[in-house]
């Protein structure tokens, strides 16, 4: 029986081992961590103060004859294809898929350490979003500067999801008229795809919400309550809300040339085969895929891994389908692919309720007992489709 | 004259290419000359923008037959 071992229990992991037939394949799945989480619901956590229970035991999300094992992976060697861990030793494998997601990296700009241990922030932890919940939910007034720390974080739409729940929070309270929010980024506005900024931004504009494009964070100064852009910008602060910069796996990887500059692993971008080689993949937030780094991609990237690895043709479309909350009982989509732009979707309520259900029904796509409801959704959501239905004017 | 560094932002849809410039933008200094490859056809709009709020110059934006090129003159970081 061939082994396939999957480094990572987070969504891309799981859905690869739950879609591989155990009758064919040895299939093991490491994780360092016991639990996996349910990452969009820390959103809810940081700005509603949501108590949901959003984790449950990776074991448990295994389909009957999948091997979990619990172990701290600290080289895997893509040539000897020979795997070490802290605690279990040396795995082998005929098939490795490394889907070990992205790593926040609050060192990487000067002062955010200090502001990531005190505010937490609403991408990194549970814990992280925890303490950003007691920061907002303590807040009477003053400016708050929402934004992210560098050009490449996971889940793009969460950033201004973020400034929108923080507006409705502040209006529910209040609080609105005593606050400024300064919503900083990188990109050149609100929304980094301009079809969709074309959407959101009389929102952001109607509720009071301050952008400031092309702000690229280089240093926090935390005594004074400034965060400088590399652009040379200032904003001070009362409370800051910094999504700390992402980069990719802290796992040797050998030959060490398949890791780009920010560590993600350099994978091809239809077949998510790692650089030189046929039998290792890597999958999700960990690749260097010129796509978002979002569940959804994840998850379309492990169904294509699980069919050729099982000798199925298939390739990843770069299809990507990120529910936006704009607050107020509404939500959008960001859908595109490698071929088709993103859509002008309007948010309305029934999108907003069908994000909620998708939470509800999470634990089901890892299993893949979903995969119908999802199959119909990514068809009538097609791109091309909906671009006709809504074309952006002129 | 430098050698111009290249950003390769081939087949990156929007902000793709704005966040490969950002990126490059770090690790450039007073004089440095980049050179852009995109195929979003975003970029040229995106890139005087960022040109503009940054101080830095472009020397050139052409449409070769397989991509955009964007050349870049840092003049302030």
């Amino acid at each position: 029986m061939q082994k396939v071992l999957i480094i990572g229990g987070g969504g891309g992991g799981l859905i690869l081992a739950n879609h591989l037939d155990t009758k064919k394949f040895d299939i093991t799945v490491v994780d360092k961590s016991e639990k996996h989480y349910y990452q969009p619901w820390f959103l809810y956590v940081a700005f509603k103060g949501s108590k949901r229970k959003i984790d449950r035991p990776i074991a448990s999300l295994l389909k009957p004859g999948i091997k979990f094992v619990k172990d701290e992976i600290t080289e895997i060697n893509l040539d000897e294809r020979k795997v070490y861990g802290n605690r279990k030793g040396v795995y082998t494998y005929d098939y490795i898929a490394i889907a070990t997601g992205t790593s926040p990296d609050p060192d990487a700009t000067p002062g955010l350490r200090e502001i990531y241990n005190e505010y937490g922030d609403y991408h990194s932890n549970i814990e992280n979003s925890m303490k950003l919940w007691k920061h907002v939910s303590a807040f009477k007034g003053g400016t708050i500067a929402i934004g992210q720390a560098s050009p490449t974080v996971k889940c793009p739409p969460s950033l201004l999801e973020g400034a929108f729940l923080l507006e409705e929070h502040l209006r529910e309270k209040g609080l609105k008229d005593k606050s400024r929010i300064i919503f900083f980024t990188p990109f050149p506005r609100a929304y980094s795809a301009e079809p969709m900024d074309y959407v959101v931004e009389p929102m952001v504009k109607e509720r009071g919400i301050e952008v400031m494009p092309f702000f690229d964070t280089d240093t926090i100064d935390v005594q004074n309550r400034e965060i400088k852009s590399i652009e040379g910008d200032t904003i001070k602060y009362d409370l800051p809300i910094i999504v700390p910069p992402h980069k990719g796996t802290k796992i040797k990887i050998i030959p060490e040339k398949v890791k780009d500059e920010d560590r993600f692993i350099k994978s091809d971008k239809f077949t998510m085969k790692i650089e030189g080689y046929e039998n290792a993949f890597a999958l999700g937030d960990c690749n260097n895929l010129p796509t978002s780094k979002t569940g959804v991609t994840a998850h379309l990237e492990a169904m294509a891994i699980a069919n050729i690895i099982q000798g199925i043709p298939s390739q990843f479309t770069g299809r990507i389908n990120c529910p936006f909350d704009t607050a107020y009982g509404k939500a959008t989509f960001v859908i595109a692919d490698y071929k088709n732009p993103v859509v002008p979707y309007p948010p309305t309520r029934v999108k907003h309720f069908m994000k909620m259900t998708m939470a509800r029904i999470y634990w089901m796509t890892l299993k893949g007992t979903a995969d119908p409801i999802f199959e119909y959704f990514f068809s009538y959501t097609n791109p091309v489709k909906l671009n006709k239905k809504y074309p952006l004017p002129k | 004259m430098t050698e111009a560094r290249i950003i390769d932002s081939r087949g990156a849809a929007c902000p793709g290419p704005i966040t490969d410039l950002a990126k490059a933008y770090r690790n450039s200094k007073v004089g440095d000359l980049l050179e852009m490859w995109a195929t979003d056809a975003g970029v040229k709009a995106d890139a005087q923008a960022w040109a503009k709020k940054t101080g830095n110059e472009i020397l050139e934006i052409r449409d070769d037959p397989d991509k955009i090129v964007i050349k870049i003159k840092i003049n302030k970081r």
